[in-house]
């Protein structure tokens, strides 16, 4: 009876210490930590101007592609110019962390991953309080340039976007995008008759295509300007319809 | 021969006071349609675009003149027709109603002659019609909003074409224009040659158009199958030029089309005239 009690109490020592070696040399990492490093190496990008090429495909959108100059200024200004009319995605123009991280929020780091054969850490992060529109987003991050590689927001009442970036350096010392893949999902247009003139159904046995599609957009930036003190009226000006992340 | 007997009709139909009609009806219509633009364009457009709005922001102006031109080019249908029977149901029925026809047969020209010289007339009414329409849609909407890129909101896409893509669509939709309204233009000019008084042409051709509009938009099996004979299915065609791709053999069947109709309904009148028993 003694040997077995003395078993017993040695299995559960040995179980116990093994538990505690094992969470000794594991690898934990604080998404607090993390998140707080990409913050960090964003803020020493003071402003730019960049030139965008857009190029948008939706299968129930045709649209040229087109060109615009980016603006931005921290912590999260944008101003753009476009000699043409552009379409450019709400969501993630501004690729700055900080726009994501502006809130408050609880993160948790999920593991490791690979993207585009670099290594990067998932951290999933969800809003706290009723006020924000993101449901939950995930990050995919570089820890070695402490880059965000890849985006997936769920937001109401849009719906899930997903952005995933390329970055360069430019200057010899800032890593930018140099191209951003915009995927997201967007529902058909419904469109009044009435201003259409639409007097006649044109193929009644047709029928009409409805529901949300994927809808793809890909930015190309070039000739990056990095800090070079963008005065603040240039972002003082008349709000662009329908970007709220204007000019804040 | 024929240069001479046009210019003639052509002063007849410009000395009434009834071919301004249209030109006037025209040029207050895109008057109004472009001021009432001015205020409340935006807002349409930003209700037609609203989903998009959610994924995207605009930057540039899509309310311009070369959207309103084109909205006010899809009321072709129904309201300009109307301002063509006024001149075109005249051209032979009016001649019986005044009681010239006989002074008009006297002179050394054939009756093919006299049917086709009034027929020219017609059409070049219609046209001088469609070109001044596009004068001023064009021309007082690039004053009062400028041009731009153009969006064009289907039943289930929407296209945003380059400024400079524009342009040319726009000639092409306005010589596709004239060219249904040219149908309107023989089918009044049709009954013009059956009755003596300009009235039952007017409301005759009018009748067509809104039954023919009637049939092609009541979406039941019957009429799909009736569409395609209705040449009021084909006059919205121009349309077709504002795609991208342009489908330009649906563009060339729906020229042909309408060219058929034009050359059967003058063929009809021709003949109806020939044979006529002039009796005023």
């Amino acid at each position: 009876m003694k040997t077995s009690a003395l078993k017993q109490i040695i299995f559960l020592l040995v179980f116990i210490i093994l538990l505690s070696v094992n969470g000794l040399f594991s690898q934990t990492k604080d998404p607090d930590v993390i998140l707080n490093s990409v913050k960090e190496a964003f803020t020493v990008i003071e402003d730019y101007e960049v030139d965008v090429h857009i190029k948008i495909d939706v299968e129930f959108l045709k649209v040229p592609e087109g060109d615009a100059k980016l603006y931005f200024k921290q912590p999260n200004k944008i101003h753009v110019e476009s000699e043409k009319f552009a379409l450019l995605p709400k969501q993630g123009l501004d690729f700055s962390p900080l726009a994501l991280l502006d809130d408050k929020y609880t993160a948790i780091y999920e593991g490791d991953t690979t993207i585009n054969g670099i290594q990067t850490c998932v951290v999933k992060i969800i809003p706290i309080g009723s006020d924000s529109d993101v449901i939950l987003s995930t990050l995919w991050i570089d820890q070695t340039r402490d880059l965000i590689m890849k985006v997936e927001s769920s937001r109401k009442p849009t719906g899930t976007y997903t952005i995933e970036f390329t970055y360069e350096k430019y200057q010899d010392k800032y890593d930018l995008p140099s191209l951003m893949h915009f995927s997201f999902t967007v529902d058909r247009m419904r469109l009044p008759k009435g201003m259409g003139g639409q007097l006649e159904a044109e193929n009644g046995k047709a029928k009409e295509k409805t529901g949300p599609v994927i809808g793809n957009v890909y930015l190309n930036y070039s000739n990056y300007i990095v800090n070079q003190n963008l005065p603040d009226d240039l972002f003082d000006g008349p709000k662009k319809e329908g970007i709220k992340e204007e000019n804040k | 021969m024929i240069r001479p007997l046009v210019q003639i009709e052509l002063y007849k139909i410009f000395k009434k006071w009834r071919t301004y009609i249209g030109f006037i009806a025209i040029g207050g219509l895109v008057i109004i349609i472009e001021t009432a633009m001015l205020f409340e364009g935006q807002k349409s457009l930003d209700f037609m675009t609203r989903n998009l709005r959610d994924s995207f922001a605009f930057f540039g102006n899509l309310l311009n003149g070369f959207l309103i031109s084109y909205l006010i080019l899809n009321m072709l249908a129904v309201h300009i027709p109307f301002l063509i029977t006024l001149v075109a149901g005249d051209l032979l029925a009016g001649e019986a109603t005044a009681g010239t026809y006989r002074i008009l047969l006297t002179r050394p020209v054939s009756r093919f002659q006299v049917v086709w010289s009034k027929f020219l007339a017609g059409n070049i009414y219609t046209l001088s019609l469609v070109i001044w329409l596009g004068i001023v849609s064009l021309g007082i909407g690039a004053i009062m909003f400028g041009f731009g890129e153009l969006i064009v909101i289907g039943k289930d896409s929407i296209i945003i074409l380059d400024r400079a893509d524009v342009l040319w669509r726009f000639l092409f939709a306005y010589a596709f224009a004239a060219l249904g309204m040219s149908v309107v233009c023989s089918l009044a000019f049709f009954f013009s040659s059956l009755v003596e008084n300009a009235i039952g042409p007017i409301i005759a051709t009018m009748s067509v158009i809104i039954v023919f509009i009637i049939i092609s938009a009541i979406n039941i099996e019957i009429f799909r199958t009736i569409r395609p004979y209705l040449f009021t299915n084909y006059i919205l065609s121009w349309r077709l030029l504002f795609d991208t791709p342009v489908d330009t053999a649906k563009i060339v069947e729906a020229v042909i089309i309408l060219l058929g109709h034009i050359v059967v309904l003058f063929g009809i009148t021709a003949i109806i005239f020939k044979r006529k028993d002039i009796l005023s």
